[in-house]
């Protein structure tokens, strides 16, 4: 009797010294939903990557149908209909919707595309023609193409790795029941990856649970088992600390006054009218879904980006037109979302990386003398506890957690005043969180003033004096932390403001 | 007499359009999978000389065009190993394919230097010396009706095939073609060696009718030029050809302009496609404002783990 | 059952560079003794005669670092270049363009000190280099215009020039058949140290110290790498990654131009077709080879050096001098090759 849809018995997978995956043992029932929960870094999406073939085991096997699969490559995979949503899209961006449904080999709506695109749009409730560019498209309307992507590839088991992670909660909802059809309907197996517990409890029936690469719970009746139970497993006995937010601030050391920008292009406001104001000892979080106009709201108090209107303030010193540097001089320290690429250059060493905030002092240079910027590196590595194989290697060679803390830590050690941190823990695992937690509230406390730019509402709540939610370009609700909840936060995210 | 030296210049601007043409349509393709191949100017020049010494040693035209395509594939294949399989460098490889291929076909050539050809490429038709446009159009040589077929059957192949979807899919964005479960490696594989296939014909283009003889680096430049035309014709084949005919038309001009009553050293005259490329790119960017119509992935070597 | 899967390597080995050179130069060697052997030549005695005739005394062995003068100038130029993750394909046109500065200036100066007169001609071929990169540096930082093929172009354009002056304006009637400029004064020549050994080679030395500086140690180097690996990583940190651009290209021509001065002033002392023999493009081989690194390119240069004089002498016993070529060519093909398993390895996967 088959009992399983599909088998992967003690796989593991390691990526240079880091072990992503330890004997891992999964299995799937046919028509489920199935929920793997762990924390950042647990090794669930390594492990789905493996089932879709984009990552070869060093050991274990993996059954479909009963069926040994000894070279699964992800053309392989999507034959036998296995199918996966990356956590960022795997859609040509420059091509059409329609190119993007129907370009697998495994398609079978070539011949009726218009039909099924009518029937699943529906299902989906998505309304945009197939002809339109992905590129234009909002982030809810690719994940949605996406998933659809598998369902015309004739997926039977359908992989999502984080697909809420972009949706507003009522988007979530709605996904909720799109996926509820699809496994009653069309009997697709699905997995449902997340590190939130209410979305693992809504959408699933069987839950795994990962931790540190290792499977540490199979096949619970997510029914039966209870939140307490599930916490402990996925995050063992650490304590998520809880944060002393009874500091009076001091004097104000950023202000933001009626900030513009306007894509000159499409000749729309990015940022509008935005007015902000952060003391020295005070956290503000900025809430909103990604592509709100966060970024351009950092760039620009940051001094990348020069072009608007509105006037940005320093401990009092307008600095509105002065550039990057000279805002650096004034002790302001940005660690923006994206890590490597725009925090960190990729393809140069890590010692090189270490020194681009503060090269041109004279601490540092005028030569930068190797022995000099040796002993800078040596004391970020000590004070952060960072992890690096030599001075020498190249920045990406670090893990994710590493990368920020070098960073967090290049731009910490001059106690900065002012700090915009954006996304700060994003993709990191538990204890790289908690260490990054400390080290902006430990800033706090001895007097900076810090924004925080955060989709993680969690993350949010725990560290913000006050939360600020950006929803196209504005700044629509301003909540002190003991007013704000997941409820009204969520609904100002999605744009509802009662 | 003018309509008799304006029916030479349309001649012989055609013969330069399609030398040009089918190599820079080649790269195209190479292109168009995400691969940079700058040795397109080695290839030629290998293309050209093997078909060259085929056609001397069996006198056998049509055994000599397949020689030149084949064996400028196999030398483009050297790219596709170090850069499609072994993920080097594309910029690196393709310069020293350039490097290797000139210094190979020189040496492999070197015996043949001033030979003559007894049969070369003639026109299709009886006509020796075309008196109209039409005459002109139907007295090439088999090559640029192949060249003609070529640019319509990639721009359908491009546009309208899974195939050619697909190939373009790899190409701007190869993790998610991957994902999707396409063979990035094999079509790059495949369009480096049909870009090096292509060369190949413009070479023995070269040799067996455009200046029926070999000698040492007489691809002049033209493999460059034909990389610039990718960029000029926007990745698109017919703009490309336009292109082609573009620069075609002023090689050809060029030693015609003293008979047009143009006083200029022919030394400066013989630098103007050069200068008139790098006008003709500036002006191209500039209009069009950085968007070159690339494929997003070129020169990004691929491999699936890389996260 | 067992399956061979590749996987990529954490750390590659720091010597890595090194190592696939000399492999790569083994297998080229061994490619370069087939070619022979279908030639009907002995690749030992071939390559032992090359070895004699570049190294074997004092003046092979001068005349094969004085080769290797412009490989090392024009390899250092356009690894500075590439710094900034941009490439200098045009080192050819810049040598040409060195020297024709160099011409030019002498023809339109009278300066008395031959020291200062010497002096004021190697700064005019490093000028002319930058010039020649000019336009190539203008629109690449501007307008975004691809530089690999702007700085092609050069070469060709270059070269016209050169023919164009030297059959025209600059065309010594004294040299009858052989178009050339008018000879340049013996006070200008460079001196000589050893052998025939140029003074160039000392101004090599130093500008290979000066090159490793730049791009190591100072911060201008350092501003280089940010802006090479990521442009939003230089606009976050406040560097003018244009800026550094723009600079770099200009430096990097200028040391190929010094090159160009350096063979004129030593060795045709004129300008003719001969003041390089595709040294600009055996330049790229030799920064890519080591990995752009000026110690190495010193190094390699050196040896390319004397590869090309070897390749040159056996043409008298009927050997093309394309096997230098070849052997330059297939050893950067076979270092790459050997490359890629410094940094992807193929393991066995355990499939029970």
């Amino acid at each position: 009797m088959k009992q399983y849809i599909l088998e992967a018995k003690n796989i593991s997978k390691t990526f240079g010294n880091v072990k992503a995956l330890e004997d891992v043992n999964f299995y799937l029932r046919k028509g489920k939903i199935h929920g793997l929960l762990g924390e950042n870094g647990a090794g669930k999406s390594s492990l789905m990557n493996i089932l879709s073939g984009i990552y070869q085991p060093e050991k274990g096997s993996i059954f479909i149908n009963d069926v040994k699969q000894k070279n699964l490559d992800p053309e392989s995979a999507s034959e036998l209909g296995i199918g996966m949503v990356h956590q960022e899209f795997r859609l040509i961006e420059s091509f059409s919707i329609e190119d993007n449904l129907t370009l697998s080999k495994s398609n079978i709506y070539q011949n009726n595309f218009k039909e099924a695109y009518e029937k699943y749009s529906e299902i989906f409730s998505l309304s945009v023609k197939p002809e339109k560019t992905i590129s234009q498209l909002s982030v809810g309307e690719k994940q949605k193409i996406e998933i659809m992507k598998l369902i015309f590839n004739d997926s039977k088991i359908m992989l999502l790795d984080e697909p809420t992670a972009v949706l507003t909660p009522q988007e979530t909802d709605q996904l909720r029941i799109s996926l509820g059809t699809l496994s009653e309907e069309d009997e697709k197996t699905i997995v449902l990856i997340s590190h939130k517990l209410k979305e693992i409890r809504e959408f699933t029936e069987k839950v795994f649970v990962m931790k540190n690469g290792k499977m540490v719970a199979e096949e619970l009746s997510t029914k039966d088992v209870t939140d307490d139970n599930l916490i402990e497993l996925m995050m063992g006995n650490i304590q998520k600390s809880i944060i002393d937010k009874s500091n009076t601030p001091g004097d104000t050391k950023l202000s933001v006054k009626s900030l513009e920008y306007v894509d000159k292009v499409n000749n729309f406001k990015i940022l509008d009218n935005i007015n902000l104001e952060i003391k020295a000892g005070e956290i503000i979080g900025i809430a909103g879904v990604s592509g709100n106009g966060q970024v351009e709201l950092a760039n620009i108090i940051s001094g990348i980006e020069v072009d608007y209107s509105g006037k940005i303030l320093i401990n009092n010193k307008d600095v509105s037109r002065r550039g990057v540097r000279s805002r650096k001089k004034l002790n302001l320290s940005y660690i923006p979302e994206n890590r490597l690429g725009v925090g960190l250059a990729p393809g140069v060493s890590v010692l090189d990386n270490s020194i681009v905030r503060d090269y041109f002092k004279t601490r540092l240079g005028p030569h930068l003398s190797r022995s000099k910027t040796e002993n800078y590196l040596e004391s970020l590595i000590n004070k952060f506890s960072i992890k690096a194989p030599n001075s020498k290697a190249e920045i990406s060679t670090l893990s994710g957690g590493n990368m920020q803390k070098l960073l967090m830590g290049r731009e910490l050690i001059s106690n900065p005043e002012v700090i915009i941190a954006s996304q700060p823990t994003r993709g990191l695992d538990v204890n790289a969180v908690e260490a990054i937690h400390n080290l902006l509230v430990e800033q706090r406390d001895k007097g900076s003033a810090i924004l925080m730019i955060s989709e993680d509402l969690d993350e949010l709540f725990k560290l913000s004096n006050r939360i600020h939610v950006m929803f196209e370009g504005k700044i629509v609700k301003s909540l002190n932390i003991d007013d704000a909840d997941i409820n009204n936060v969520g609904l100002a995210m999605a744009g509802i403001i009662e | 007499m003018i309509d008799i030296q304006l029916i030479g210049l349309l001649n012989a601007t055609l013969q330069a359009a399609t030398l040009l043409f089918i190599a820079a349509l080649g790269e195209l393709i190479t292109e168009k999978s995400g691969i940079l191949n700058l040795g397109v100017e080695g290839m030629i020049s290998i293309g050209a000389v093997a078909g060259f010494m085929t056609a001397i040693n069996t006198e056998n035209i049509f055994l000599a065009i397949l020689v030149g395509v084949l064996s400028s594939s196999i030398f483009a294949s050297i790219h596709a190993l170090v850069t499609v399989i072994l993920k080097q460098d594309q910029t690196v490889s393709g310069l020293i394919l350039t490097i290797l291929g000139l210094a190979l076909s020189s040496l492999l050539g070197k015996n043949y230097v001033g030979r003559k050809l007894v049969t070369k490429l003639e026109s299709i038709t009886s006509i020796s010396e075309p008196t109209n446009i039409v005459e002109v159009l139907i007295s090439q040589n088999i090559i640029f009706y192949i060249a003609v077929l070529l640019m319509i059957s990639t721009s359908l192949i491009l546009k309208k095939t899974m195939f050619g979807r697909r190939l373009q899919a790899v190409g701007e964005d190869s993790k998610s073609s991957d994902s999707m479960g396409l063979k990035v490696a094999k079509t790059q594989f495949i369009a480096t060696c049909v870009g090096g296939a292509f060369a190949g014909l413009s070479g023995v283009y070269l040799t067996l009718s455009y200046v029926p003889y070999w000698t040492d680096n007489m691809t002049s430049g033209r493999g460059w030029i034909a990389l610039a035309l990718v960029i000029f014709g926007g990745w698109k084949p017919y703009r490309t050809a336009l292109g082609a005919v573009l620069f075609g038309f002023l090689e050809a001009l060029v030693p015609r302009l003293q008979t047009y009553g143009f006083e200029l050293s022919p030394y400066i005259v013989k630098i103007t496609p050069y200068v008139i490329t790098i006008l003709v790119l500036v002006i191209l960017t500039i209009y069009k404002g950085g968007k070159t119509g690339a494929p997003k992935n070129i020169g990004v070597p691929f491999f699936r783990e890389n996260r | 059952m067992n399956n061979l899967k590749l996987f990529k390597r954490q750390t590659v080995n720091e010597l890595s560079t090194f190592y696939s050179f000399l492999i790569g130069f083994l297998i080229a060697i061994f490619i370069g003794s087939i070619i022979l052997l279908i030639q009907d030549k002995s690749p030992i005695d071939t390559f032992s005669l090359m070895l004699r005739l570049s190294v074997g005394s004092i003046n092979s062995l001068s005349a094969s670092l004085n080769k290797a003068i412009p490989l090392i100038l024009a390899g250092l130029g356009i690894s500075i270049i590439n710094s900034v993750k941009l490439w200098n394909i045009g080192a050819e046109g810049q040598i040409f363009l060195g020297a024709i500065a160099v011409n030019f200036i002498y023809i339109n100066t009278q300066i008395n000190s031959p020291s200062i007169h010497i002096f004021v001609l190697l700064v005019a071929g490093f000028v002319g280099g930058s010039l020649c990169i000019l336009i190539p540096a203008i629109t690449k930082v501007v307008f975004g215009v691809n530089e690999i093929i702007t700085t092609l172009l050069t070469n060709y354009i270059v070269f016209g020039v050169t023919i164009f002056l030297i059959n025209g304006p600059w065309k010594d009637p004294k040299s009858l058949n052989f178009p050339a400029a008018a000879y340049v004064g013996e006070e200008v020549f460079l001196p000589t140290i050893i052998g025939k050994l140029s003074f160039g080679f000392l101004i090599c030395i130093l500008f290979t110290i000066l090159a490793h500086y730049l791009k190591n140690k100072s911060v201008f180097g350092f501003e280089m790498r940010i802006a090479g690996g990521s442009a939003m990583t230089a606009v976050y940190a406040g560097i003018n990654a244009k800026q550094k651009a723009f600079i770099a290209m200009l430096i990097g021509g200028g040391f190929a131009g010094l090159a160009g001065a350096i063979e004129l002033l030593s060795q045709t002392h004129r300008v003719s077709t001969g003041i390089s023999q595709g040294f600009g493009y055996t330049a790229i081989i030799v920064a890519a080879i080591t990995g752009m690194r000026p110690l190495g390119i010193f190094l390699v240069g050196s040896l390319f050096g004397a590869l090309s004089i070897g390749g040159s002498v056996i043409q008298t016993i009927g050997v093309s001098a394309y096997i230098a070529d070849i052997i330059q060519a297939s050893t950067l093909f076979g270092a790459l090759i050997i490359q890629f398993f410094f940094t992807y390895q193929i393991k066995k996967v355990e499939n029970d």
